[in-house]
């Protein structure tokens, strides 16, 4: 590597010359970045925009400054189509799954992370495997499973079923963040006389806060913008439905109220957002680390 | 208060044996260091004596009492590792009293106790510091103080200076060795690969070498009289010169009286005298001036390197030949390694 820095310090200056100054390059850099940047986010403005038009005035072609704006849409959307029972249960879902999955996850990485036992590296084997069997081929046997259980037709059962989306990249983001954690803090903490569930709890768990916050947001926005598996655990029961299932809802049989599903879509994206801009910092030196480590 | 008392103990990783067979009585109150080069078993000793690692064979007894069975908080010892280990999400006053806290300690007696030790260790401007924001000699001392809170019976020091600076070692050597004054009569085990901590903080050492005791005694007795090769070279700085006798000659055929069937002459560097008609013949190599001494190595006519202690001043270049009388006390090793009688050896 330092062999790699030095050839490049001392090729970098020809090279400069040849090209253009380092201002040039960092505004056309800045002028491309940018351009991807109004790509990147041009649908998401578009929504906000539509969401403030008439359905009329959508397909008016006006620009994305609404001419009249109104909070109709957001009034229907709240009220008429339900959403904001959509709200309750996808919060909910969302909430519990995120509970369930950060102490499931974390207790299951720990100990595959540190402690050696018969069988670890099959266990290991079979959950990665896992990781290549797509969602749609286990839909039906988790509804199976929940029908089984008594939970098909609840909150409850969808929260579960939500739980397992990402457990295994979880896990192994825990197991590998707790294997490079030195034993020695575990071995104080028995000779403190300290046992391994409290070790757990107040020393191990609060130590792998980076890892936490990724699980946090990862499982937040995976069980916030799950579709497959609550469509289908809905079907039968509109009541128990989430927002992204219930903002497909306004694609009626013979009309769509695209006003009022752009709403809802804002309404939807906002809490992601706000707990995005909370916690990004703590996510990507989460993600940073979970690679490093 | 109480010893440690070790009896044929004995470990094995898998196939390994580790630890062959130790015997070791260390009386209560007192300073006991394990030295030996790295990867001798010290640490993994110290570690079954904490509970640590599981007793493959033998008897560990702690104040009498036989804890091979005993969970580590039961045994009354307490232990300082080499990284710290403290816990780096907690300000060091939560560092010191978490295990009393966890155990349901009430909270006042807790934060007396952080206190105390926070005051004998000189810690009380940094109690609610977190770990990060401490050098490595004021993370020794929380590491310290964390094990006195819990009032041991037995300290066990797991080579606590490695991680620090030369200077900082000395210092907290030094502290080491008051804390062990303030502290009374608490039995210390101390783990170390470095013979000048040894010999400075021990009342009693224990030499080992590959899972085995090669000896043990108070410093000084291990400096005069070492039973083998192994502790002779370990224990003193510079090492014991060695010079290989065959029929009481060395290998110039230089004849060394009173040798007998000794295999092996020991000799340290301040035993040696210049002297112009003296048996010892070689030419200095390197001089290193320490200040209250000059070290001349200088290579014999068979092609060794030895070592010479010259009082400060003494003017000695690279180049020059010198003769010495072995004047100080000599050594004398069988064939074995072995030491011979000491009758063998002129009073110093
Ligand atoms: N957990 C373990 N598994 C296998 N071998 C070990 C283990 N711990 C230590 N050893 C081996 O035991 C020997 C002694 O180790 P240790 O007690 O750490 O030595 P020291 O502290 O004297 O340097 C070394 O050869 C080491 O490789
Ligand atoms: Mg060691």
């Amino acid at each position: 590597m330092a062999d790699a820095t030095m050839g490049r310090t001392a090729r970098a200056p020809a090279r400069r010359e040849a090209m253009v100054s380092p201002r040039a390059r960092r505004t056309i850099t800045s002028v491309v970045l940018a351009v991807l940047c109004a790509v990147w986010v041009y649908p998401i403005v578009w929504m906000i925009s539509a969401s403030f038009k008439t359905n009329n005035e959508i397909f008016g072609d006006t620009g994305l400054i609404p001419d009249a704006p109104t909070v109709e849409n957001y009034a229907r959307a709240w009220s008429e189509a339900n959403i904001g029972r959509y709200f309750f249960n996808t919060m909910f879902v969302t909430v519990g799954s995120v509970v369930v999955t950060v102490i499931a996850t974390a207790l299951m990485g720990y100990v595959l992370g540190r402690r050696r036992f018969p069988g670890r590296g099959l266990l290991m084997g079979l959950m990665v495997f896992t990781l290549f069997i797509p969602q749609g081929y286990t839909i039906i046997p988790v509804f199976e499973l929940l029908t089984t259980a008594g939970l098909g037709q609840s909150l409850w059962g969808l929260m579960l079923a939500t739980c397992g989306h990402s457990v295994v990249i979880f896990t192994l983001l825990f197991a590998g963040y707790f294997a490079q954690m030195p034993k020695e803090l575990e071995e104080a903490s028995r000779m403190d006389g300290v046992g391994p569930v409290k070790t757990f709890w107040y020393v191990m768990l609060p130590l792998s806060k980076p890892i936490v916050v990724t699980v946090v947001v990862l499982q937040t926005l995976q069980a916030w913008n799950d579709f497959l598996l609550p469509l289908v655990i809905t079907l039968a029961n509109p009541d128990l439905r989430t927002l992204s299932v219930g903002v497909y809802s306004f694609r009626g049989e013979h009309f769509i109220d695209w006003g009022g599903m752009n709403a809802a879509s804002a309404i939807t994206i906002i809490p992601i957002v706000i707990l995005f801009l909370f916690l990004q910092r703590y996510f990507i030196d989460g993600l940073a680390g979970a690679v490093k480590g | 208060m109480s010893g440690v008392t070790l009896r044929n103990v004995t470990k094995t990783f898998g196939a390994v044996k580790v630890i062959k067979g130790v015997d070791i009585e260390i009386g209560e109150g007192e300073f006991c260091v394990f030295v030996g080069p790295s990867g001798c078993g010290k640490s993994t000793l110290l570690r079954m004596i904490a509970g640590l690692e599981e007793t493959t064979g033998g008897d560990i007894e702690i104040g009498g009492r036989r804890v091979n069975d005993l969970d580590p908080k039961d045994r009354g010892a307490a232990m300082v590792f080499q990284t710290y280990a403290l816990y780096p999400h907690m300000d060091v006053a939560r560092n010191m009293g978490f295990g009393l806290r966890m155990n349901g300690w009430p909270k006042d007696e807790v934060d007396r106790r952080v206190q105390e030790a926070a005051r004998i260790l000189q810690l009380e401007p940094y109690l609610d510091r977190k770990p990060k924001a401490l050098s490595g000699g004021q993370r020794q001392r929380v590491a310290i103080g964390r094990a006195i809170v819990r009032d041991p019976e037995v300290f066990l020091f797991d080579e606590p200076l490695s991680n620090l600076d030369a200077e900082l070692r000395v210092a907290t050597r030094l502290e080491i060795a008051k804390l062990h004054g303030t502290l009374g009569n608490s039995t210390m085990v101390y783990v170390t690969h470095d013979q000048v901590e040894a010999m400075t903080l021990a009342d009693k050492i224990v030499v080992l070498r590959d899972g085995r005791v090669e000896q043990v005694g108070p410093p000084m007795e291990l400096y005069r009289n070492p039973a083998n090769l192994f502790v002779a070279g370990f224990i003193g700085s510079p090492k014991m010169n060695f010079v290989e006798l065959s029929s009481g000659a060395m290998p110039d055929g230089t004849p060394v009286a009173q040798t007998g069937t000794a295999r092996t002459l020991g000799f340290r560097a301040d035993a040696l005298r210049r002297s112009a008609d003296g048996p010892l013949a070689g030419t200095v190599s390197v001089v290193e001036q320490l200040g209250d001494a000059v070290f001349a190595h200088f290579r014999t006519p068979w092609g060794q390197e030895l070592v010479a202690r010259f009082d400060p001043g003494t003017e000695i270049r690279a180049g020059e030949e010198l003769r010495f009388d072995i004047a100080g006390p000599r050594h004398l090793f069988d064939a074995d390694g072995q030491a011979m009688d000491a009758a063998l050896r002129p009073a110093a």
